[in-house]
């Protein structure tokens, strides 16, 4: 009797007992992580709004049309306040990524692996969108202006072109870089692009001949000076 | 003062050396002017010698490249003098043919004549266009006696000119500098300028020769830099200006940004002085004035105010950054009135002005961008200008640019009340300490 309580009840209950007590050391170093994560985190989050509110990084967005953009996106938050919590969740993902890998349980380390080794295409696919995003904002606004100074009637049509173009090239190679359906973006994008080309060109030849007419005209024969035009000297 | 040099080429080294010092340097910026730098050459040696026949003079040609012959024909245009009446030739001319260093533009080429001329330690300096076809030999009397007798510094040209050329000129180069800095210059950006040594070494030692300024934009910077140096400034009466047409493709928007730019970022680097700066002085005028026929100019007004228009529609969220709300909700009250009637009044043509300079400061958006976004602004202003002046005399538009000079006089406050300058200190003139307040004022 006393042999059979010993091996059915107390034996796995030790066995139980040798297993936590191994792994708590592993519990209490991952809680440490966790915990020192988190003050890192709300540290460097708190510093990094600081600072970026200190160096004018707000009045910055508002000059680019961060501000603007974010707005329309329904998000109400500061640019800093954003950049704070940015850095605040980043700190947080790897430090629990960290805290699993306290726990040196196969399967949990092969996934923090996997994940920390993904971390690097996420942080190359945010710089490529935002990136993309404020060179889509300054090449649309110069193409307004350029299309206005020129007195082209679709200035806008253009430069919201020239804005949505660069944004999906620079949305494409972000999902290439984070390895999602690689052939497809590539060839989604080709298609897409080509499309609107083509859809263009049938558009301005059979739609707005007269108006291609004209274009061709006063790009070919400037020099033959028309009656329309002004002897004004500005300068 | 700064001692750097602005480097020269070897032979233009060794022709300096040569000549060793000089009186008068007249100096001609080109660029492909095969066409007319001849006669410019003519015109500037036959002034000399006609009216400075005792003083030692250099010509002296900065040459950006030209792939056509230009400088060749600098060097070699020779001049008959017996069939001028001029007997009594007493020196030689020297003539430098150099090309010039640095960033292209006229501005290099400025920089390397100011450079020969404070090596060779000339008294009296003109700048004359390669491309005029108008000059005669009394241009260089008229911009180098003031100087040499008259104790001037800087003389600025003053043309005959239909009313409707030179509209930025009229609209906004003149009365600007004239209510910033209370100097009645009418040409500040005409192009043919006449100054003394000591203002050329001035130039050269301002830290502007990498920045834009060495592009373009040098002519409303030397007429600036002048009066804000304290230089004594006057004009002189050149009579009508022709020159090779610009090329029609030339791009509006650009010039305006040359213009624009240049005077934003002058204001920026003179506001101690502009700040209190009231009302403003007339520059003497020397040469006698006469009244010549200018050739009539054809404006497709109803074409400016389309663009203006178009501006209006799709440049709105640009200029809402760039405008104060009250001018932006005055023009777009133009919006819906007819093209004949659509008009940008005096008052908020000096509102979008000065909107655009505080903008420009502030840096509210890229002042590339800010700058170009204007051009439908100011066509529209031109319009304006064209249906107020239909049916007037050369004179009577002329007092239509003076009352818009008075405006901009008058407006000042609303500048100088929004500009918000760190430190609205008085800045004393750092070239000569003249006295500025009379225009005639006395050379200490």
């Amino acid at each position: 009797m006393n042999d059979f309580f010993n091996q059915a009840l107390l034996g796995p209950l030790q066995l139980l007992g040798r297993q936590v007590l191994a792994v708590l050391p592993n519990m209490l170093a991952m809680g440490i992580i966790l915990l020192g994560g988190l003050f890192t985190a709300w540290a460097l989050g708190s510093f990094a709004e600081r600072l970026f509110r200190m160096i004018g990084f707000d009045h910055f967005c508002d000059r680019v049309g961060m501000n603007a953009a974010l707005l329309r996106g329904g998000v109400k938050t500061d640019p800093s306040r954003l950049v704070g919590r940015g850095i605040y969740w980043t700190v947080i993902v790897l430090a629990s990524i960290a805290a699993l890998g306290a726990l040196n349980l196969a399967p949990i380390n092969q996934f923090a692996q996997s994940l920390l080794a993904y971390v690097p295409h996420l942080v190359t696919a945010a710089v490529i969108l935002l990136a993309g995003y404020f060179l889509s904002n300054f090449v649309s606004q110069a193409v307004l202006i350029a299309a206005v100074n020129a007195g082209l009637p679709p200035a806008r049509l253009i430069a919201a072109c020239s804005r949505w173009g660069i944004q999906v090239l620079a949305g494409a190679m972000a999902l290439e870089q984070l390895g999602i359906a690689q052939h497809i973006v590539v060839v989604g994008f080709g298609i897409t692009w080509g499309g609107i080309v083509l859809a263009g060109a049938i558009a301005f030849g059979l739609g707005a001949s007269d108006l291609a007419k004209e274009l061709l005209e006063r790009r070919l024969v400037t020099r033959s000076k028309s009656n329309t035009d002004d002897d004004l000297h500005h300068w | 003062m700064s001692t750097n040099l602005t480097p020269l080429t070897a032979p233009t080294e060794v022709r300096i050396q040569d000549i060793g010092s000089a009186e008068i340097l007249v100096g001609i910026p080109s660029y492909n002017n095969a066409d007319t730098v001849g006669h410019v050459v003519r015109a500037v040696s036959v002034g000399l010698a006609k009216h400075f026949p005792g003083r030692r003079a250099v010509l002296v040609n900065s040459d950006g490249g030209s792939s056509d012959e230009t400088p060749v024909i600098v060097a070699r245009t020779a001049i008959d003098f017996q069939h001028l009446f001029i007997a009594d030739q007493q020196s030689i001319l020297h003539r430098i043919v150099t090309p010039y260093h640095g960033i292209p533009g006229k501005g290099s080429a400025f920089r390397t004549i100011f450079e020969i001329a404070r090596r060779l330690k000339a008294r009296a300096c003109a700048v004359v266009d390669a491309d005029l076809r108008s000059i005669s030999p009394e241009w260089i009397e008229l911009l180098l006696r003031p100087i040499l007798e008259e104790g001037y510094d800087y003389v600025a040209p003053y043309y005959l000119r239909h009313k409707y050329d030179g509209t930025i000129t009229n609209s906004l180069a003149y009365p600007l500098t004239r209510a910033l800095y209370g100097q009645r210059v009418r040409q500040p950006i005409g192009g043919e300028f006449g100054f003394s040594g000591a203002l050329a070494s001035h130039y050269l030692d301002q830290h502007v020769w990498e920045s834009e300024v060495a592009r373009f934009g040098i002519d409303i910077w030397m007429t600036t830099e002048a009066i804000a140096s304290g230089a004594r400034v006057c004009q002189s009466f050149l009579g009508a200006k022709i020159h090779n047409p610009k090329d029609p493709a030339a791009d509006l928007s650009a010039m305006l940004m040359q213009v624009m730019g240049a005077l934003f970022a002058l204001m920026e680097k003179h506001e101690g002085l502009w700040s209190r700066q009231e009302g403003s002085q007339p520059v003497p005028l020397f040469g006698f004035t006469y009244e010549v026929g200018v050739e009539p100019v054809h404006v497709n007004v109803e074409r400016m105010v389309l663009h203006y228009r178009q501006g209006l529609t799709d440049l709105e969220p640009i200029w809402r950054q760039i405008l104060a709300d009250d001018t932006f909700a005055q023009l777009r009250d133009l919006q819906g009135i007819s093209n004949t009637d659509c008009r940008i009044p005096d008052e908020l043509w000096v509102q979008v002005v000065y909107d655009a300079a505080i903008a420009h400061r502030k840096r509210i958006i890229r002042r590339d961008h800010l700058l170009k976004a204007l051009t439908p602004l100011y066509l529209g202003r031109t319009a304006s200008f064209v249906h107020a002046t239909q049916g007037l005399t050369s004179v009577e538009a002329e007092q239509k640019i003076e009352a818009l000079c008075h405006t901009f006089e008058r407006m000042k406050p609303y500048l100088v009340e929004r500009w918000q300058p760190p430190a609205l200190q008085p800045v004393a003139p750092a070239l000569l300490h003249h006295t500025t307040t009379d225009a005639g004022g006395d050379h200490e």
